[in-house]
């Protein structure tokens, strides 16, 4: 059989789990009013449950103190007895489909914010300031340490009367018991400190308190680092110190592990391991700590794929793999495995757009899965065949938007035609996956290759739709999704010029595509400071030129999420790519062989120039409208989407409408530029009732 | 002066046919001894003529006429002609029965001379040809000479020459008729024939009876070898069954491996054993060869093998190995001949004791051997499809009214979604059920069908005692390989269940009212017969019963119920794997394109694996189970998930 080791079950403590894949605790940030687990938590568990996921530890940082703050990132509030109805309708919802389900509970110390909610003092051992939260702290006291003690194991009483299956102990991410356990943090000499039993005995106190509570039919694990990958911090050896420590009481159930601590930008970014990572980068570390513990060790880090989950199971390296981003993108992966549709399975490309919104406090989303945490508001993960009229659907576009219109269009049963003016799908994804590092966004693409080609769509690559060509297939529907053109022409002193032998300056675009050549001497001015300059910049100094990349804005990538401005940084700053804040491009002209480019300074006004030989604009996307507006007129709708409908998730009105004639509805870029999760949502939610 | 030379005519021919009888009796005795009831049988033949072989020759009701008319009329007029012109008691209205008898035989033999005008691809051509004539002959000539004696002619009308030249026609027509029966022509099917009627190894099959099981090997006998080695190793009946052949080829028309080009046809096969029975070389063969293999090239003799270790004897292995087992054959054969025993028998002598079986063969066999199942999973790693339902061990709670039994689908993901789907089914029918888990073992089928008997009874004897050790009322299975060996196999070891195949099970809950279903919005649905459920075990209602139930109305195949096309699947044939043009379960889907159906619904896991594994199939496989489970209407149970949710993939893991 294949994928054997995959769907082997195992016993964590007295808990049989189906099968070898888990869901490891992230902060979902959908859990409001209070820390309850809302509709949204519990279908968005239910999902992977149903999709065949064998255990969900949900609730990334859930707190179990008051004095933790849990509204930043709206996670689970363990410190009310309230909570305990919400966990019954969780479990019963995930094990129902024969799922397991735990709760990852935690006091997070220092590593929170205090500046909002209850306007919390932030505790830690030893009153140290965390930088990634920018947060302020107190020097933690012995009845504070004992309180939140007792917290953890009312939290734990909790989750067991709930019905959840078990509880994870945060001793992660810098959190409050790793905050003990690390030197680097933990500078105590009572006896909270100092000493490693001092170290541990925090972390000690509060697995005794829980498990006297639960007793022993209950599941208890802790979630542990393999290396803090700071000097001063806790090393590999530490932490196999540590877990041998705690696993001798025999309390403890299983480990998951992680890579690196978290307490830096950069050290973040290792924690969730973006695109420019290899597969499974800090697996050595989970096996280095399963040698020396007796109970089952969770590795979860860059682990996507059936096949790399299978080979780390099948080495024997750890006992369940954490496939946490990848039931993201595709909640019934287990499914698809079981069904023989492997290829079928959405896989995570490592966009991180899901991180890098929960760090910002907001709702976490996939990039290239509209459906994910909407179950709740009825968007499908599969789409059921339309039990209307059969419809010819005409997508103009190969872009995020378009494909995923095509896709679910086709899902529905229409017969379904792309145009995509380039030679391949994709559009501005390929485009991104130019960039060094940045090849795996390309994933996106694939998978809808694979399914618009299982779908019979018909494709029209390098083929640009006008409205002569659209008339000739007597579209019933026609979406247009034909994004836009880099916008230069907002400033003529820029001096660009449609003819590439006069511009002046070029666009990201044209230097990611190949379509211009790297200049050696280049300044990109970029006013978007999301990847598209990060990257041309990158891509450019990987091809040897000297760059500079200089924005308005308060740092260039400002606009890139946590967890990967940090990988840009590193592979810029080594390339030796300047970067410079709070300039304008005022104007580009040109001396000689050469292009001088003035900047103006944001706050001062004052001039300076660069000369170089190559001027590179990223200044956004302007929307290419002519297609529409040459459709608009003729269009039983106008055009329109009716947003009431739409944002309700409901059928546009206008398809339960007789006539005769097209509906025009517009996506993406060409309307406005957004982003890819913006486009296929839209893309999604549009065609769903198609 | 016809008068005079007609009985010493007659009686000559009687005696050459007698003494070719003699012969022909002692070439079948160079088998094995079998008993049978000598009596008995000869007493129940003339039923067993009429009857049963004539349901089956009815089939074709033109040639099943044909065939009353020419044999009844032959039989009749030969007795007849005995009495008439060899005794001479010509009075009264004997000599007008002769007249009618032989004149029905004449319209007859006008039938069959009409069939070979252009005669189909499956019927032997060379001495078969001359056939219709040969009876013409003789039931002219026997009409001819019996005009004089019932007066319509004068005692001497014509000349000499016209008595000549009638003796000479008659001559040929006895030499056909009474000297060919014994000594190898055509007519030798009904000397044979009658006789392997009342010598029949598998007697329950008349009257309306089955009997599919296999039969047991003694693997303790010290005097003979395992298995068939030398055509005179088969029992003596099975010889005598091999010579009933008409050459008909209605087995080779319905043969899967025949008809996609690997070395096998039914027809040959019994041809070569009977060359083989009588020495000699297959070069007389006139029917259509085994695909690809060229006529003239193997020989035999009853005390050599049948199978060259190298080289060529009398069948080549690749013969032996291309068969599925599915009985489509034996289903259709109008002379009763069990072409399927005769294959394993030769099957198990190339396994036990050559251990030559083929490609994968010998590997799923040391599996067998090592873990009790054909995939060499781990025998521990039987439940972990089932981590996640609970479901109640025959070790724990003893008894239930029915014991799932699993089958080896347990290890394959596909299967698995069919007996979760099971499991929900059972549940939603609030059914006291259990299973054996990890005390369950192969059912030995395959192995069976490999010819390792040892390994079988090995397998059989231990599911028998765990078995023992439970209290069930019957035992349900969604595999008809497990439910055919549990039901007709294990009995021989001792082992007598109540078997049902899931299909039969869902539709007796749904007679009593414990199941209910959605209203079907799916398209068209067509229904595979698997062979070990339907020509195995007759059950071909349930499961379109069940379907009904479900408000399916089956687009039926050409081919379906007791000619149902095999879908590669059986008898190993899949791990022997023997090459040809191309593949038996690529036929089967483009049967099922020709109904239109975009669902074919099945009820075993081989058919299912087999079905699936077609390349830019038109429709989609589900099992009975599946197709059930997604239409049961349940109370909220808490192992199976709501209504609302309508697609497979999340079903199949969820339920």
């Amino acid at each position: 059989m294949a994928f054997e080791a995959l769907f082997q079950p195992i016993e964590i403590g007295k808990l049989t789990i189906r099968n070898r894949v888990v869901s490891t605790a992230h902060a979902e940030v959908y859990a409001t009013d209070g820390g309850m687990t809302t509709e949204r938590y519990v279908k968005y568990y239910e999902e992977k449950a149903k999709g065949g996921c064998g255990l969900c530890i949900c609730g990334g940082s859930s707190v179990v103190s008051i004095d933790s703050p849990q509204a930043w990132w709206s996670s689970v509030n363990l410190a009310t007895d309230r909570i305990i109805p919400h966990f019954q309708n969780l479990a019963d919802a995930v094990h129902k489909h024969g799922g397991k389900i735990m709760i990852q509970i935690t006091h997070m110390g220092r590593r929170s914010r205090w500046d909002g909610y209850n306007w919390s003092t932030l505790l830690s051992p030893s009153g140290i300031r965390e930088p990634v939260h920018r947060s302020t702290c107190k020097t933690i006291e012995e009845e504070e340490i004992w309180r939140i003690i007792g917290d953890f194991a009312q939290a734990a009483r909790r989750a067991k009367e709930g019905g959840l299956d078990g509880v994870e102990l945060s001793a992660v991410h810098q959190h409050l018991i790793d905050q003990f356990w690390s030197p680097r943090v933990n500078k105590r000499t009572d006896e909270w400190g100092g000493s490693f039993e001092n170290r541990m005995r925090f972390g000690m106190e509060v697995l005794k308190a829980v498990r006297a509570e639960v007793g022993d039919d209950f599941v208890v694990g802790m979630r542990i680092c393999g290396d803090e990958f700071h000097p001063d911090g806790l090393t590999h050896e530490d932490m196999k110190q540590i877990a041998a420590y705690y696993d001798a009481t025999g309390m403890v159930d299983f480990f998951g592990v992680i890579g690196s601590g978290c307490d830096t930008h950069n050290t973040l970014a290792n924690v969730i391991p973006n695109m420019s990572y290899p597969p499974e980068p800090f697996l050595h570390l989970a096996a280095g700590i399963k040698e020396v513990v007796s109970v089952p060790v969770i590795h979860a880090q860059n682990i996507k794929d059936p096949n790399q989950a299978q080979r780390i199971l099948e080495g024997g390296y750890v006992d369940l793999v954490g496939m946490t981003r990848a039931h993201i993108a595709d909640p019934h992966f287990i499914a698809k495995i079981k069904m023989d549709q492997v290829d079928q399975i959405k896989q995570c490309v490592g966009a991180n757009y899901c991180i890098d919104r929960q760090y910002q406090g907001l709702d976490v989303l996939c990039i290239q899965n509209a459906a994910t945490s909407r179950e709740y508001m009825g968007l499908p993960h599969i789409i059921e065949k339309s039990e209307g009229p059969k419809r010819k659907v005409v997508v103009v576009g190969g872009g995020p938007g378009g494909m995923e219109a095509a896709r679910v269009a086709a899902e529905r049963g229409h017969e379904v035609t792309l145009f995509e003016a380039e030679g391949s799908l994709g559009g501005q994804i390929t485009l991104a996956s130019k960039a060094p590092q940045r090849d795996q966004i390309a994933g996106i693409t694939r998978w809808y290759q694979l399914e618009l080609a299982r779908l019979n769509v018909d494709l029209r690559l390098g083929t640009r739709a006008d409205e002569a060509t659209i008339a000739d297939l007597r579209p019933d529907i026609v979406v247009l999704a034909t994004g836009g053109q880099p916008f230069l022409s907002q400033f003529p002193e820029w001096g660009y010029s449609e003819n590439p032998e006069e511009s002046l300056v070029v666009s990201t675009w044209d230097i990611l595509s190949g379509a211009i050549e790297p200049g050696k001497n280049v300044l990109i001015y970029d006013t978007i400071c999301e990847f598209s300059g990060v990257s041309a910049a990158d891509y450019l100094a990987d091809k040897g030129a000297k760059v500079e990349i200089v924005t308005d804005d308060i740092k260039p990538g400002a606009a890139v999420g946590g967890t990967t401005f940090p990988t840009y940084y590193r592979s810029l700053y080594e390339k030796e790519v300047i970067m410079t804040s709070d300039l304008a491009l005022h104007k580009v002209y040109r001396e000689g062989d050469s292009l001088v480019a003035v900047l103006e300074n944001e706050y001062t006004g004052a001039l300076e120039e660069r000369v170089v030989d190559q001027v590179v604009v990223e200044n956004g996307v302007r929307p290419d409208e002519a297609l529409y507006y040459a459709l608009k007129e003729q269009s039983r709708n106008r055009g329109q989407i009716d947003v009431d409908a739409l944002y309700a998730i409901q059928p546009q009105p206008c398809l339960a409408e007789e006539g005769e004639g097209f509906l025009l509805f517009r996506l993406g870029d060409c309307t406005a530029p957004r982003n890819t999760h913006a486009a296929i949502y839209d893309a999604l939610r549009l065609c769903k009732d198609f | 002066m016809l008068d005079s030379i007609l009985p010493v005519l007659i009686f000559s021919a009687l005696a050459l046919a007698v003494i070719g009888a003699w012969r022909r009796v002692r070439l079948w005795r160079q088998g094995r001894s079998s008993p049978v009831p000598i009596l008995k049988g000869l007493a129940a033949m003339p039923r067993r003529y009429l009857v049963d072989l004539h349901h089956v020759v009815g089939r074709d009701k033109v040639m099943s006429n044909t065939h009353v008319a020419t044999a009844g009329g032959f039989v009749l007029a030969a007795v007849l002609m005995i009495l008439v012109h060899g005794l001479g008691l010509a009075q009264g209205v004997l000599g007008w029965v002769l007249l009618a008898a032989s004149a029905c035989m004449f319209v007859g033999s006008l039938f069959v001379a009409r069939r070979r005008r252009n005669p189909p691809a499956r019927l032997s051509k060379g001495p078969w040809m001359r056939l219709p004539k040969s009876l013409m002959a003789f039931s002219l000539s026997v009409f001819l000479i019996t005009l004089p004696t019932v007066g319509i002619l004068p005692e001497d009308f014509g000349s000499w020459i016209l008595a000549v030249a009638l003796a000479a026609v008659l001559v040929w027509g006895l030499g056909e008729m009474f000297f060919g029966m014994t000594w190898g022509g055509p007519m030798k099917h009904a000397f044979a024939g009658a006789l392997h009627l009342a010598f029949h190894r598998r007697a329950e099959r008349f009257g309306g009876g089955r009997s599919t099981g296999l039969k047991a090997l003694n693997l303790d006998d010290p005097k003979s070898s395992l298995g068939v080695e030398t055509p005179s190793d088969f029992t003596w009946n099975q010889l005598l069954g091999f010579d009933a052949c008409v050459q008909c080829g209605r087995c080779e028309a319905m043969c899967p491996a025949f008809a996609a080009g690997q070395p096998l046809n039914p027809k040959k096969l019994i041809q070569d054993m009977v060359v083989g029975m009588a020495g000699g070389s297959d070069a007389n063969y006139a029917g259509s060869p085994y695909p690809d293999r060229p006529v003239g090239e193997h020989h035999g003799n009853p005390h050599g093998p049948i199978v060259a270790r190298e080289g060529k004897a009398l069948v080549d292995a690749e013969t032996l190995w291309s068969c599925t087992t599915c009985r489509a054959c034996v289903e259709e054969c109008p002379m009763m001949i069990e072409h399927v025993d005769a294959i394993v028998d030769m099957r198990r002598f190339l396994t036990l004791e050559h251990g030559n079986t083929p490609n994968k063969g010998a590997e799923v066999l040391d599996n067998l051997i090592a873990t009790d199942n054909p995939g060499g999973f781990d025998p521990g790693s039987r439940m972990h499809w089932a981590a996640d339902l609970n479901l109640p061990l025959m070790r724990d709670v003893k008894q239930a009214d029915v014991l799932l039994w699993l089958g080896d689908g347990v290890f394959d993901m596909r299967n698995q979604r069919t007996l979760r789907a099971l499991v929900k089914v059972l549940r939603g029918a609030g059914i006291d059920f259990a299973v054996l888990g990890n005390e369950e073992r192969d059912s030995g089928d395959v192995a069976r069908r490999l010819g390792d008997e040892a390994t079988f009874q090995s397998l059989a004897k231990r599911n028998i005692a765990t078995l023992s050790q439970y209290r069930f009322q019957r035992i349900v299975t969604c595999d008809p390989h497990s439910f055919h060996v549990l039901k007709n196999e294990y009995g021989e070891l001792d082992g007598h269940y109540e078997v049902f195949h899931h299909s039969t099970y869902i539709a007796e809950l749904y007679e009593a009212g414990r199941l209910h279903f959605k209203p079907w919005k799916g398209g068209t649905v067509t229904y595979h017969d698997p062979c070990y459920l339907g020509r195995y075990n007759g059950e071909y209602e349930a499961p379109r019963n069940v379907l009904r139930a479900l408000g399916i109305e089956v687009a039926e195949m050409a081919r379906s119920g007791y000619r149902s096309r095999c879908c590669g699947g059986g008898g190993g044939a899949p791990i022997t794997d023997i090459p040809g043009k191309q593949r038996i379960p690529d036929m089967r889907m483009n049967d099922v394109k020709e109904t239109g159906a975009d669902l074919v619904a099945v009820g075993c896991p081989q058919c299912t694996a087999m079905l699936e594994g077609v390349v830019d199939a038109t429709a989609e496989i589900r099992d009975i189970a599946e197709l059930v489970a997604d239409a049961l209407v349940t109370e909220s149970d808490p192992h199976t998930q709501p209504t609302a949710e309508a697609r497979i993939a999340i079903k199949e893991v969820a339920s």
